[in-house]
């Protein structure tokens, strides 16, 4: 045939062969895909040493020995077993049996064991790196029996809790022991989960599929392709939420939120997260090493405006640094109210003349960090104070606080979330005393309060009502001294399309999306 | 002879230029107060963690032998790990380099095809109204904040007339559905290997507005320097001659004085290519294209020491070849230049 | 007025105009604009996000705060930001190529491999490394853009000093005994100065949009100093449904820029017709 035929057919049969192909692509269901945007990406797919966004997918390819289910409307929170069926504390709380459940294979095809249950807690402990810490009392793990693991502890601590954490807790195959980080990030996994890392482009994506034989209960339509993937532009995420490209989102604009609502095709889910923001003072360096001065400031901080305007109504007030939601929240934590008057009165107490200048670090990419700065630096401004807003990356910020307390910043701006589920992390990391800092970033020392958290960290396992009063005792002398000015909880916000079916946010988790439980 | 020369002590130079920004890229860096070991160490760091990391990057070795590894290190193309992610450079740059580098082609391309003619087209109606429009546009082009034109653009391309897509390489279907075998990293080519014309579509289409943003500016220049070259030549004897004789208007435009007036494309083509390196970070932010500004804007946020040095060698090294490309180039079309 | 006109072309005289303006406004903003303390950072929660109306001109942002009284505040920052890039600029790049242009040799050589150096890093990643080094703040990305710029300045000295360097009297100079750095400051000097201080005037417009790249990556001044690149970036998570918040800024930069570039073109156009004229 001459030229002109032959271009003509080529022409054509590649049509062919695309339109085929889209429709293959089609039929394999984009119903059945899940795609969900995340702003932020996952470094590190190893599940010893994981330590940030990268637990949202890892929670879909392993699983711990146990699940924290917070507290709803009508149950108390509680802690579901996953790859444990039950577990049993002895007496001093020193010693813990867990039971493994009964046929449950890993990716590789290899059984659960009591012998993979060890292996894996100990790698993670042995690299040391991400989370590992939560397992820093375990002394001893035996393995009786296939199905029987039990934990010696070298003092009493929550160990469901800590089983049951998002980070350094997850159970892998003995076939994965000897492998490295490296192994892992290449997009490699061992896990016992619904699903299995198919294809990982750092950076911008991961494709989980679906593995057959899952041991849990699988519910009808249930996605066999999720995608994860890295958005991390807001208006990108949203553009692809309102479009149907991606089904589920977060991080968005607190602003955008009202118009979302009254998207028929979006649902926007409101909870309370774990997270909350807060403020550390500086208490080792003048002249906020007195109460007075310090009180004074956090009385000017304007709490209603920043969630009025940092948050468009979403957040709500931080009662000290516990969050609503956690055991160990106090409800009635004797916080100030915004008022001027009196931060003046108490100023003119300290002799603090007009003029006086302060310095606040906050992170560059947080915009509602910046927006609480600015307010408060408005309020502050008409009693003679100026904040000086310095954004600065995350590690820099660390670095300058931890430099000297001379030469640190007044004011740490930052937000903490728990590694597991109990105020501890919230009062030991930030609180406790600490001859180098690490996260007491304000310097502060408080024997009584110290006591009071070991002691509650004792009873966290055995007698859990008991921890709690210790817990809020020890914050409300922290929020008496005005140790740091709480400023909001954090919401969890997440806006998903209204056909996905069964989605529930856990805030023990944060902004994992267990795909397994949902369907279109 | 005089030509060998030429090249020859350019191309010492460039090798200069190179190891200059070796040097000067580590002292920045020392400069820079940061704790790498912290970043290294993970997101939420214990004392012991950083302390572990601070050893495994032998940070307290002398400043001397610290260069001295890395400028090895980097001429043997084993760029090390970035301390945040502790992944391979390496590994991240075949990802990251070709979708930059497919954008500053593609868009250095635009700029010729759009600039060249239109000067043409004003240098041949000087005076009037197109030549007028046309200076216009190309002042505007060279006013305009690159970051403001891509979001007019997306708005209007991709949000109103939504015949272009937001962001991204390649559609969500393909990207997720049917992805392409990832061979060179450079959608179009590999789409091309694999047979794919569903996939090559698509990556042109996600090419467009990126590249529209970045050519704008050069291709203002491309229009301004066409015309004013192409104005002198039609002046020319020999094209007043060619008139005289009666040949038809194109063929004297595009037979005689285009042809000609090449010189300056090669001068656009170098400060295209250079004008898109750089303005790909704020390109790459806003249509969220996985590329090399976009890499080594993160890591200079979070203080990546090494990603920040590898990108900087990487992209000195594209832009100091290209230099050079055009140098040779340009003294072969116009051998006094290699006189200089 | 007509002179001007003819010197200029009528889009250089509106260019004038407008660059006139820029700093006026910028001189006068606290008496200009409609809400000064907002202007200068003052939030004003209950406006958040209203569009232009009469009370607000050009909108609000997400603090309430009226975008045309930041708008006219952020003149004083970009015009400062302008000038002083152009003159630190200078500062390195005056000395430089003149040292260079008029000693030559192997001085010259190592000069000007210097500023290769600096030609060879992408101007933009420079410019954002010195800045993340330096850290954000109003006299760190001030500097930041001025390591980048300076080559050119230096370039330009030394293309003009080569010119003068062969001038007779010059020449007549060296031979009656006078020292270096005399013939320098009193010869070479003046005679540069007066072409580089014009470009690097027009210079502001580009240095403004180079700076505004800054601040859109969030490394220019501190909250709450109102500035246009970072009023553009904060606007970009509300466009398009609020789109004032990013377009007004946006918009500004474009026709500060294009104003100083329509200018630039008229006098070299002016310029370039005397010589035309002359020769």
């Amino acid at each position: 045939m001459n030229r002109r035929n032959f271009l003509k057919t080529t022409a054509l049969a590649a049509l062919a062969a695309t339109s085929a192909r889209w429709n293959l692509a089609m039929a394999a269901g984009t119903g059945s895909i899940l795609t969900l945007a995340h702003p932020t990406s996952f470094p590190d797919l190893d599940p010893a040493t994981s330590f940030s966004n990268d637990g949202a997918v890892l929670a879909n390819v392993y699983e711990g020995l146990a699940r924290y289910i917070p507290a709803t409307e009508t149950a108390p929170a509680k802690i579901e077993p996953l790859l444990a069926t039950s577990w049993d504390i002895s007496e001093d709380g020193k010693t813990w049996t867990f039971h493994l459940r009964d046929g449950v294979k890993f990716h590789d095809g290899s059984p659960l064991t009591s012998e993979a249950v060890k292996g894996s807690i100990e790698r993670t402990r042995k690299i040391g790196g991400g989370a590992s810490f939560i397992w820093g009392s375990v002394t001893a793990i035996e393995t009786p029996e296939p199905l029987k693991v039990v934990f010696t502890l070298s003092e009493p601590q929550p160990l469901d809790l800590v089983a049951s954490a998002g980070f350094a807790a997850w159970i892998y195959a003995p076939s994965s022991f000897g492998k490295d980080n490296a192994w892992f990030n290449a997009g490699n996994d061992a896990g016992t989960g619904p699903f299995r890392i198919s294809r990982y482009q750092p950076g911008q994506r991961a494709v989980l599929d679906r593995v057959e034989g899952y041991w849990g209960k699988v519910p009808e339509g249930a996605f066999q392709t999720v995608s994860f993937e890295v958005v991390e532009d807001a208006t990108l995420a949203q553009n692809m939420i309102e479009s149907g490209q991606a089904d589920w989102t977060y991080s968005l604009p607190y602003e955008n939120l009202e118009a979302l609502k009254s998207n028929p095709n979006l649902d926007v889910v409101v909870n309370p997260s774990f997270e909350t923001l807060f403020g550390l003072y500086n208490v080792k360096r003048a002249p906020l090493d007195k109460v007075k001065v310090r009180q004074a400031l956090s009385l000017a901080f304007p709490y209603d405006d920043v969630i009025a305007a940092g948050t468009s109504g979403f957040a709500t007030r931080a009662k000290g640094v516990v969050p609503a939601g956690i055991w160990g929240h106090d409800a009635d934590a004797p916080v100030p109210k915004t008022d001027l008057e009196a931060a003046k009165a108490l100023l003119a107490e300290e002799g603090i003349e007009p003029g006086l200048e302060l310095v606040m670090t906050y992170s560059t990419s947080q915009s509602l960090e910046a927006v609480a700065g600015e307010l408060w630096k408005a309020n502050l401004e008409t009693l003679g104070i100026t904040l000086t807003l310095q954004p600065m990356a995350w590690e820099a910020q660390w670095q300058l606080a931890k430099s000297s307390p001379e030469a640190a910043q007044n004011i740490f701006v930052m937000f903490w979330w728990p590694t597991f589920v109990t105020p501890y992390d919230y009062l030991f990391n930030l609180f406790h005393s600490e001859e180098k800092p690490n996260f007491n970033l304000g310097y502060y020392s408080n024997a009584d309060v110290d006591a009071k958290i070991e002691e509650a960290a004792k009873l966290s396992g055995t007698d859990r009502a008991r921890a709690e009063k210790l817990f809020i005792e020890a914050q409300r002398k922290i929020i008496e001294d005005a140790a740091a000015v709480f400023m909001v909880d954090q919401p969890n916000v997440h806006v998903i399309r209204k056909d996905v079916k069964g989605y529930t946010d856990n805030p023990a988790y944060g902004h994992v999306t267990f795909v397994n439980e949902l369907s279109r | 002879m005089e030509l060998l020369r030429y090249i020859l002590r350019r191309t010492i130079l460039s090798a200069f230029v190179v190891l200059g920004v070796t040097f000067l890229v580590f002292i920045v860096a020392q400069v820079v107060p940061s704790d790498p070991a912290a970043l290294y160490a993970g997101p939420r760091p214990t004392a012991a963690q950083i302390e572990k990391a601070r050893q495994e990057l032998n940070l307290d070795a002398p400043l001397p032998a610290r260069f001295a590894t890395f400028a090895m290190a980097m001429a043997s193309g084993d760029f090390g790990v970035s301390y945040k992610s502790r992944r391979l450079i390496s590994e991240d740059l075949r990802a990251y380099l070709p979708a930059t580098l497919e954008l500053a082609i593609f868009s250095t391309g635009l700029a010729l095809l759009i600039g060249i003619p239109l000067g043409v087209v004003a240098a041949a109606r000087q005076g009037k109204w197109p030549d007028r429009l046309g200076s216009l546009g190309s002042i505007a082009a060279v006013a305009m904040p690159t970051f403001f034109l891509a979001m007019l653009l997306q708005l209007v391309f991709a949000q109103w007339l939504g015949i272009l897509p937001l962001s991204g390489r390649l559609s969500r279907e393909i990207a997720i559905g049917a992805p392409l075998p990832a061979v060179t990293n450079f959608n179009m080519i590999d789409a091309l290997l694999a047979g794919r014309l569903d996939a090559f579509v698509d990556a042109v289409k996600h090419l467009i507005l990126p590249a529209l943003t970045l050519a704008s500016y050069p291709a203002g220049v491309a229009m301004r320097l066409t015309r004013s070259a192409m104005i002198d030549i039609l002046e020319r004897r020999h094209v007043v001659a060619a008139r005289a004789l009666g040949l038809s208007e194109p063929r004297i435009l595009f037979g005689h004085a285009l042809p000609n007036a090449m010189g300056p494309a090669l001068t656009v083509i170098g400060l295209s290519f250079a004008y898109a390196l750089t303005g790909a970070v704020l390109v790459e932010i806003i249509f969220a294209w996985p590329g090399l500004g976009h890499y080594v804007s993160e890591a200079i946020l979070a203080k990546d020491f090494p990603v920040i040095a590898a990108v900087t060698m990487v992209v000195t090294i594209c832009y100091v070849a290209m230099n050079l490309i055009i140098d040779i180039a340009q003294a072969l079309v116009d051998p006094r230049v290699a006189l200089t | 007025m007509t002179r001007l006109v003819q010197r200029l072309g009528w889009p250089g005289t509106l260019a004038l105009a407008i660059v006139v303006l820029f700093v006026a406004v910028a001189l006068l903003a606290p008496w200009i604009a409609p809400y000064p303390a907002q202007g200068a950072g003052t939030p004003n929660v209950l406006a958040k996000l209203s569009p232009p109306s009469a009370g607000y001109w050009l909108g609000t942002d997400h603090l309430g705060r009226d975008i045309l009284s930041r708008i006219i505040y952020g003149t004083r920052v970009s015009l400062t930001n302008g000038m002083l890039i152009v003159a630190f600029s200078l500062l390195i790049g005056l000395p430089v190529g003149l040292a260079a242009g008029y000693f030559g040799g192997w001085v010259d050589e190592a000069l000007m491999r210097g500023t290769d150096i600096f030609l060879a890093f992408p101007a933009l990643l420079l410019a954002v490394l010195m800045a993340a080094a330096l850290g954000p703040g109003f006299l760190n990305s001030i500097i930041a853009v001025a390591v980048t710029w300076w080559p050119w300045y230096a370039r330009l000295a030394r293309a003009e000093v080569l010119v003068l360097r062969g001038q007779p009297y010059v020449e007549a100079a060296r031979l009656a005994g006078v020292s270096h750095p005399r013939i320098i400051l009193r010869h070479i000097l003046p005679a540069t100065g007066r072409p580089l201080t014009v470009q690097a005037a027009l210079d502001v417009g580009p240095a403004l949009l180079t700076a505004a790249a800054l601040s859109f990556l969030g490394l220019g001044v501190l909250p709450p100093t109102a500035d246009w690149g970072q009023m553009v970036d904060a606007g970009r998570k509300f466009f398009p449904d609020r789109w004032w918040y990013s377009a007004m800024p946006g918009l500004t930069i474009f026709i500060v820029a294009l104003a100083f570039s329509v200018l630039g073109d008229a006098l070299r156009d002016r310029r370039q017709g005397a010589r035309h004229a002359s020769a």
